[in-house]
């Protein structure tokens, strides 16, 4: 349908062109803003890792090598943001799948108020990180907050949360795990409800546990819809920022890479050594999107 | 499904703790809005109102310009959905219909982009914008979330687009419609459901985003909602019957949105989450 006659003007080929030159100007925008906002920025990015740039010596950006992942690797503080991150990864992304299979479960079991439940998933998903940070903030306050006054009627000792930081991590994590687990039990959910009927009554007449049918049956064919999830979550929860500097902690001992990085960038606007920071959380995203691509194209495999 | 079904209370009990989990720290909120500085500092805690007041939504309006924050969310959040559904709808466009060598690579081209750390990308970002004199700005937040937003955006588009059946597009070129004009007169109309779903997914995402426009957008008259709930409190004081009363009328669009458009939002995220 695209041969038409040779020799049209030029006003006439930009007027109606062919689909290829159509298709190519209708991809242009989308591009030239991937460009400018991903390519480009990702290109200064590795420039002012391996220069000095600090913008408040006034001094223009200097070649300085590898200088600022050297000073990354010597900076205790460095050090324990990530562990503080890798503490929030290792912790929320079970975490968030476990709650979240056991929302989707209960949910799937609520014939009744389909409404009202699909409301209480989606509401976790809509509030901003920032807010649900400041919520759990107040949850967890000492004196007035309702973990304590929970504590105290059940006569266990109430602490100030914020005055340690593992504490003030638990407190992170948990708020993390409710904010994030509600997504991942509507894309579970979704999943069970693909899972034919058939299956588990088969599984009945053979006279399998409702946990056996569980394990066997339901696990395996929510794993496909489970690892995508995941992949996102994961790569979400490496970079931490809102919820952990919505909820005070003692100083600087409870700060994500993602705090630390923004603290550099933006407080002390150097932007060599912030971006060498950014660089390796760069590193651990791609890390983790290559494993479990790897996982996924060995689940394609078997 | 029948693993878990044995009686009508147990069916009860699973929706009631569904519905608690995700709607307690909302209604814990809107409880503490409505207690006096008094009330909430004294001990033991009440669950309840004892004396309800409203004085606390008075100062949550005096202390910070929160009107502001709010339309300076709402400018930045619909600029960023409007641009990004027209960029992923010009370019879902030529992924599903035209005819276009390694659509494939294309489209995961721009899926790739939710790849991206945005942490890392807020560095040179934040020069960037400097550089061109846009910090503290709309556009500083309105390009970046477009960008954002762009992945699932066209993923949605193109598989709505997709559905529509080439008969119609192609009947509508024969009366004279241009190939644009079958795309704006045809295709998007037919796809309006799709086009919700991911109006509302982009809306939500850039209402929520807290770290570009943290960094970005410090001055009061371009702060956002989730960046102004945060001004409230000062470095040793957490006036937090202030907090809840301002965290209640920020919650206000959110929930209003989830409550229209629950089952588009529900598809679209599950979709997107199956899809990749």
């Amino acid at each position: 349908m695209n041969t038409r006659p040779p020799g049209r003007s030029l006003r006439q080929r930009l007027a109606d062109p062919d689909e290829a030159t159509l298709a190519a100007w209708l991809l242009a925008p989308a591009f030239v803003f991937i460009a400018v906002i991903v390519v480009y920025p990702v290109l200064v990015l590795l420039w002012n890792s391996v220069h000095d740039a600090r913008l408040l010596t006034g001094q223009p950006a200097r070649w300085a090598g590898l200088e600022n992942y050297a000073l990354v690797i010597a900076d205790a503080q460095f050090w324990r943001a990530l562990r503080n991150t890798l503490v929030i990864v290792v912790v929320t992304v079970p975490g968030a799948l476990v709650v979240g299979m056991g929302l989707a479960l209960l949910a799937n079991t609520a014939v009744r108020w389909k409404g009202p439940v699909r409301l209480a998933l989606l509401l976790p998903w809509a509030m901003p990180l920032a807010f649900v940070g400041l919520i759990f903030a107040w949850f967890f306050h000492s004196d007035y907050g309702i973990v304590n006054d929970v504590l105290r009627r059940l006569g266990l000792p109430t602490p100030i949360w914020s005055a340690s930081a593992m504490l003030t991590m638990f407190a992170v994590c948990i708020a993390t795990i409710w904010k994030t687990s509600s997504f991942m039990a509507l894309i579970l959910l979704a999943g069970l409800q693909t899972i034919p009927r058939s299956l588990y009554e088969a599984a009945e007449v053979d006279g399998a546990s409702k946990w056996t049918q569980f394990t066997q049956i339901t696990l395996p064919l929510l794993v496909p819809s489970m690892l995508v999830a995941l992949i996102f979550r994961t790569l979400t929860a490496i970079q931490s920022f809102d919820i952990p500097y919505s909820i005070p902690g003692p100083g600087e001992d409870t700060q994500t890479l993602a705090m630390y990085i923004h603290m550099n960038a933006v407080d002390y606007l150097d932007l060599g050594y912030s971006s060498a920071l950014a660089v390796v959380m760069f590193g651990l995203s791609m890390l983790t999107t290559w494993v479990y691509m790897r996982h996924i194209r060995g689940e394609e495999a078997r | 499904m029948t693993a878990f079904t044995s009686g009508r209370a147990l069916r009860i009990f699973a929706a009631a703790s569904v519905i608690l989990n995700g709607c307690f720290p909302a209604l814990w909120i809107l409880a503490t809005a409505f207690k006096s500085e008094v009330e909430l500092t004294t001990k033991p805690i009440t669950y309840w109102p004892q004396d309800p007041t409203a004085a606390n939504f008075v100062a949550a309006f005096r202390d910070q310009p929160l009107p502001l924050y709010l339309a300076n969310s709402a400018i930045v959040a619909l600029g960023a959905t409007l641009l990004s559904l027209l960029l992923a709808a010009l370019a879902a466009y030529a992924i599903a219909r035209l005819q276009l060598k390694r659509r494939g690579i294309i489209l995961a081209a721009i899926v790739a982009v939710s790849m991206f750390p945005l942490v890392t990308l807020m560095v040179p970002l934040f020069e960037i914008m400097r550089g061109v004199g846009l910090l503290n700005s709309y556009w500083a937040l309105i390009i970046p979330y477009t960008v954002l937003n762009l992945p699932i955006c066209t993923l949605i588009l193109v598989s709505f687009f997709q559905d529509i059946p080439r008969d119609l597009e192609n009947a509508a070129m024969i009366d004279g419609c241009t190939r644009l004009g079958a795309l704006w007169r045809v295709v998007i109309p037919l796809s309006a459901p799709g086009v919700f779903t991911a109006g509302i997914l982009a809306f939500v995402n850039a209402w929520d985003e807290f770290l570009l426009a943290l960094s970005f957008n410090s001055a009061t008259a371009y702060r956002t909602l989730p960046v102004g709930i945060q001004m409230y409190q000062g470095e040793f004081s957490f006036p937090w019957p202030t907090i809840s009363a301002a965290l209640v009328i920020a919650m206000v669009p959110v929930v209003i949105v989830i409550l229209i458009f629950q089952e588009r939002v529900v598809s679209g995220l599950t979709s997107g989450g199956v899809k990749g």
